[in-house]
């Protein structure tokens, strides 16, 4: 196990694809090599079945139900059984998402500073409601449950930054920064 | 072997066993949804809660081991309580529709709900709703609305078939048991997913929307369909006819046997009882087309086997007859000197055995027959009809015309033998060229038994009439040899068993009273244990690997 | 004031660092622990009455004395860091800003219940503290402290509340949907992949170092009779400084909020959630709870992940249980019929009340369904939830019932 190189278990999801699946779901030979790796890590391979479906995500934009099947076999499990795990997590798309992923905690921290107008602005300045994707395929806008960020409410998270103590002029930069 | 008290009573039970399975015993039923002997704990629908002496509260009975010493109680007022909240829980949901619910009748919600539940429903709230009416492969139908989510035919499909077509998707109440889209559940065995839902969410296509259950009468019988004789109940309508378009049998359900099939059976045999309410069934004698009187077609016979050399006379047999059955055919053989008299036709398309119980030998007494002496060679007897030397060909439930010889010889040899005699319980192309013609009862429609491929011996039971002139094959062979002359044992199945097992050695000392409803081995036979599931191999082999890792 | 304990490296340049950490006299406890007997490091550990931060407050020595003596397979160490209770941030902080503290409690601990491979499972949605503590462990592998016998796995959620409860994780951890296992077996009897298997916080194993280093009497002596040490105590809502604060035990809520600045929006407190989302609510009148797991058990409540949200009197108490029945029916797992038919029911009666269609009966109706469900599934989840379902409708009736129609 001790092969010098950290084991951490998946590649951060900063580049994310864009709406349009791609027409094949297929890992390069590097990213086959990192599931093996992946599953190398655990005491049952599929263990990495999370970190992998992390990984097919990043790649393919969304778990359609092609890369779940094509996981499933990566795994030598039935795809209803990656089905389970991909409809189980909130993390994991089953539809095209955004370019950007917009949360917005509306747990109870956040709900007393204001999570509900800190929604309605994003609502209103992506014209879209909670659920919903830009016609342009830009930003993905979801309600969440807490962050554990609650020092810092109302926050949301950005793409995998975690965007602290939101006001509408805060929200406004933030969008403008969103391509 | 611990000792436990369960309601005041003692019993000492194998270790392992667990508290539902140790209050079975003692004639207790604890209630429960997601637990089966056959399956894996999941501990998940809460139902099966008793106080346990120093517990602090209701535990969970099926994940709980009889350990010695332990005092139970499963009628307590808190267990009552809990229950009855359980049964509310597992209600808020669910959709009751009873009234147009196949399950209804033998719906364990329903049945629980009347013994622990009868509160007032207090969810005016709008339920969450789910898919309804999908078809889960060809036998198979879900109603998500009505599921309790107990994993049941989710840890079958994974721990029994290892096929894993079947998964709890989503979470809270937003979670529904279902396919990987696109996927079908077409597994051998998929029709036990009714069998152990407890509810009605999967009902069976093929079963639903004939015949409310409580019009059902259930007969212990043993599946037809391949030489494993897998236990079954057969599930017939007598009292509704109208209701499923004049189909008597309704459906069949595996019979719990531990020496054969466990609590399953698979699909090919569950769907295989068609031919019984079938249009194509034979319900009176004829001769060329024209109907006969039993007795008219019966002295046809009669004349054909007595005024015939018997090395003129060739009998095809079939594994598809009872013990019973063989045993008279063996008799009136015997009484005339008939030697040839064969039952092995080849299929035309050869089955194989499927990792399971299904097995290739599509008939269930083909060992039976072997033992009882009736295996001749049947490819002699084609030849010697091709040859011009058999006079009378009495074929008993084949198709030779659609078995496993090439067409021509089979047409030659027809065409040779002056007297083709049909037996069976259904027309097929043999029957068609057939001069004479007298109809069988089916396995259904009478008492008997069969010897399974490892010499196991077991009863069926008569569960609807014989249809027309039917007669069971020992009573149609009897009554030939009797008037032949020859030693008839009587009027009833049990009477030619008898005769049998002081006839044959190896049915020494078997009665029907000593096979009972579990069956009973041959002489000399190993005792027998039902297969492993595949998923058990794989998961033995798995952590054998594991270990030489 | 409390000794600085957990948070001591946070003020310190780059304190996520190696370097940082070992200019501050890190790794020191892990060279103490190296030549003491593993079963000495569980004794040490009992002695200093650590109690698991992460919810459950069991004691943490105890928990590791439970790996079966016989055992001579392989033992996991899997570190819960799905920090997700609402109110909750402690962990994030520690992964952030002092993630060797964490290394070297799992090397410690790893020793103590003689385990060669780790997990470190972190909530998806961190993907900063898990670059952090991904890199930390990166350092600890260059710098020879890992891959010597012990190896650490930084395994990443994917958003499910529930895989903060110890056995929905290793269900996740396996590769599968978080639903919690049936017990028994225990996990340290059969855990992770089937092994026996330790699940600890964040915050409990960062405890171990300075237990170790500077000995269990004086981490004892830092809390209350029952429960030893600081911990971080995550403060929100309407306080004037919200942030994490480490404190002894032995601190009051009263104080505790009092160090945040004191209530803010209208400045008169309404009530408190004293120990993260799931945790009874308190009233104005009862803030001179201890903030040690016995001291809430006593008033009713649960110290829990020590997540504190503090309400002014401007509140709504029937939005506030709306916010968190949405949340608990959102993120029930769904395998135990009475928490996956109840959580959905209760969001929908609580709903219906602060929309303005309650009936006052429903009231009735939330506290018996509530009540009837506790302690009937796998988990604690719904023990969790019926925290807040009870406490917000019978400390705050009155409130709701003016919602309702009469």
């Amino acid at each position: 196990m001790s092969n010098g190189a950290p084991p951490t278990s998946s590649r951060p999801p900063t580049e994310r694809a864009g709406l349009a699946a791609p027409a094949t779901i297929k890992f390069s030979p590097e990213q086959l090599a990192e599931v093996r790796r992946l599953q190398g890590l655990y005491p049952d391979a599929r263990g990495a079945l999370l970190p992998v479906l992390h990984m097919a995500q990043d790649t393919f934009g969304y778990l359609s139900l092609e890369a779940e099947a094509y996981v499933a076999g990566l795994f030598g499990l039935s795809p209803a059984h990656v089905h389970e795990v991909v409809t189980f997590y909130t993390l994991y798309f089953q539809q095209p998402k955004g370019r950007h992923v917009v949360g917005v905690c509306h747990n109870l921290s956040c709900h007393l500073a204001g999570a509900q107008d800190i929604l309605r602005h994003f609502e209103a300045r992506l014209g879209i409601a909670r659920g919903e994707t830009t016609d342009d395929g830009r930003v993905t806008l979801q309600a969440v449950e807490c962050l554990c960020a609650c020092e810092a409410a109302p926050m949301a998270q950005v793409d995998d930054r975690y965007e602290m103590q939101l006001t509408p002029e805060k929200i406004d930069r933030i969008l403008d920064g969103l391509r | 072997m611990p000792k436990v008290t369960i309601d005041g009573k003692e019993i000492e039970v194998e270790a392992g066993a667990n508290l539902i399975e140790a209050a079975r015993r003692l004639g207790i039923e604890i209630p429960h949804y997601c637990y089966h002997p056959g399956l894996s704990i999941a501990g998940q629908c809460r139902l099966c809660m008793v106080d346990i002496d120093k517990a602090p509260r209701p535990t969970i009975a099926c994940n709980t081991l009889a350990a010695d010493g332990m005092v139970v109680h499963t009628e307590t007022d808190r267990v009552k309580e809990t229950r009855r909240s359980i049964m509310e829980f597992h209600l808020i949901n669910h959709p009751l529709d009873c009234p147009v619910c196949d399950q209804a009748g033998e719906c364990w919600l329903q049945i629980y709900y009347m013994k622990h539940g009868l509160y007032d429903p207090r969810m005016t709230d709008e339920k969450v709703h789910k898919p309804k009416a999908v078809p889960l492969g060809p036998h198979v139908m879900l109603d998500a609305e009505r599921c309790i989510l107990c994993s049941r035919c989710v840890r079958f499909c994974d721990e029994i078939t290892g096929t894993g077509e079947l998964g709890i998707f989503s979470r809270g109440d937003r979670s529904e048991i279902g396919l990987f889209p696109g996927q079908d559940l077409e597994n051998n065995y998929s029709g036990n997913v009714v069998d152990i839902c407890p509810v009605g969410a999967l009902t069976d296509r093929d079963f639903r929307f004939q015949v409310r259950v409580w019009y059902l009468d259930t007969t212990k019988s043993i599946c037809p369909g391949c030489a494993r004789g897998c236990n079954i109940d057969v599930h017939v309508n007598r009292k509704r006819p109208h209701h499923a378009g004049g189909r008597r049998v309704a459906r069949l359900k595996p019979r719990f046997n531990d020496a054969v099939n466990a609590w399953w059976i698979c699909d090919v045999g569950r769907y295989g009882f068609g031919s019984v309410d079938d249009e194509s069934r034979i319900r009176f004698a004829r001769q060329r087309g024209q109907d006969l009187t039993r007795d008219d077609a019966l002295g046809l016979v009669i004349a054909a086997l007595r005024d015939h050399a018997p090395d003129e006379i060739a009998i095809l047999a079939s594994a598809d007859l009872a013990n019973e059955d063989l045993f008279a055919l063996r008799r009136l053989a015997e009484h005339r000197g008939i030697r040839q008299v064969a039952f092995r036709v080849p299929p035309a398309t050869p089955a194989a055995d499927d990792d399971f119980l299904l097995r290739a030998d599509r008939h269930p007494n083909s060992r039976g027959a072997e033992i009882i002496g009736l295996d001749g060679d049947a490819a002699a007897i084609l030849a010697r009809c091709r040859a011009g030397s058999i006079k009378v060909l009495w074929v008993i439930g084949h198709d030779i015309t659609a078995a496993g010889w090439p067409a021509r010889d089979v047409a030659d040899a027809l065409e040779h033998v002056g007297s083709i005699i049909y037996t069976g319980t259904n027309d097929n192309g043999t029957s068609a060229l057939a001069t004479l013609v007298l109809p069988l009862a089916a396995w259904v429609e009478r008492d008997g038994t069969f010897t399974n491929f490892l010499g196991r011996v077991q009863r069926f039971r008569a569960a609807v009439e014989p249809l027309g002139d039917a007669l069971a094959g020992w009573d149609l062979f009897g009554r030939v040899l009797g008037a032949l002359g020859g030693p008839v044992a009587g009027g009833r199945a049990e009477l030619w068993f008898r005769e049998l097992a002081r006839t044959v050695p190896a049915f020494d000392g078997l009665s029907y009273q000593s096979i009972g409803d579990g069956g009973a081995m041959l002489a000399g036979a190993a005792p027998t244990t039902a297969p492993e599931p595949p998923a058990r191999r794989a998961n033995a082999a798995a952590s054998v690997a594991e270990v030489s890792r | 004031m409390a000794e600085t304990v957990l948070m001591r490296n946070f003020g310190r340049a780059d304190s996520h660092t190696l370097a940082s950490y070992r200019g501050a006299g890190g790794y020191a406890a892990w060279d103490k622990a190296q030549t003491t007997e593993p079963a000495a490091l569980v004794d040490e550990v009992k002695k200093s009455n650590l109690r698991g931060l992460g919810g459950a407050g069991f004691p943490t020595g105890m928990k590791w004395s439970f790996i079966p003596k016989s055992h001579t397979g392989p033992v996991y160490l899997v570190v819960n860091a799905d920090e997700g209770e609402p109110g909750t941030f402690k962990d994030r902080y520690l992964l952030e800003r002092d993630p060797h503290a964490l290394v070297e409690g799992m090397l410690i601990t790893a020793r103590a219940i003689r385990s060669a491979l780790g997990f470190v499972y972190i909530r998806g949605e961190y993907v900063q503290p898990w670059r952090r503590f991904s890199a930390a462990v990166k350092e600890a592998y260059d710098a020879g402290l890992l891959g010597r016998g012990f190896d650490i796995v930084v395994h990443r959620g994917a958003g499910a509340y529930i895989c903060g409860e110890e056995t929905g994780l290793l269900s996740s951890l396996e590769g599968k949907k978080g639903w919690p296992k049936i017990k028994p077996p225990f996990p340290a009897i059969k855990g992770a992949f089937g092994q026996p298997t330790i699940v600890n916080n964040v915050e409990t194993l960062c405890c171990v170092p300075p237990i170790i280093e500077r000995g269990a009497a004086w981490f004892a002596g830092l809390g209350t009779k029952t429960q030893g040490g600081t911990r971080m105590y995550s403060v929100s809502g309407r306080v004037k400084q919200p942030g994490v604060y480490e404190a002894s035990v032995s601190i009051t809520l009263r104080q505790l909020i009092e160090r945040a600045g004191g209530v803010s929006g209208t400045g008169r407190l309404k009530a408190v959630v004293p120990g993260g989302g799931s945790a009874a609510i308190l009233t104005a009148d009862e803030i001179d709870v201890v903030m040690d797991v016995d001291g809430c058990r006593g008033a009713g409540t649960m110290i829990g992940s020590a997540g504190v949200i503090v309400m002014d009197e401007s509140v709504s108490i029937p939005e506030a249980l709306l916010v968190l029945a949405r949340f608990y029916a959102h993120e029930s797992c769904g395998q135990c019929t009475p928490c996956r038919e109840s959580t959905g029911w209760i969001e929908k009666m609580v709903h219906r009340i602060v929309e303005g269609h309650g009936r006052k009966d429903d009231l009735d109706t939330i506290l018996d369904v509530a009540k009837r469900g506790g302690g009937t599934t796998i988990c604690a989840f719904y023990d969790g939830a019926i925290g807040p379902y009870i406490s917000y409708v019978e400390k705050f009736r009155g409130e709701f019932e003016a919602l309702c129609r009469s």
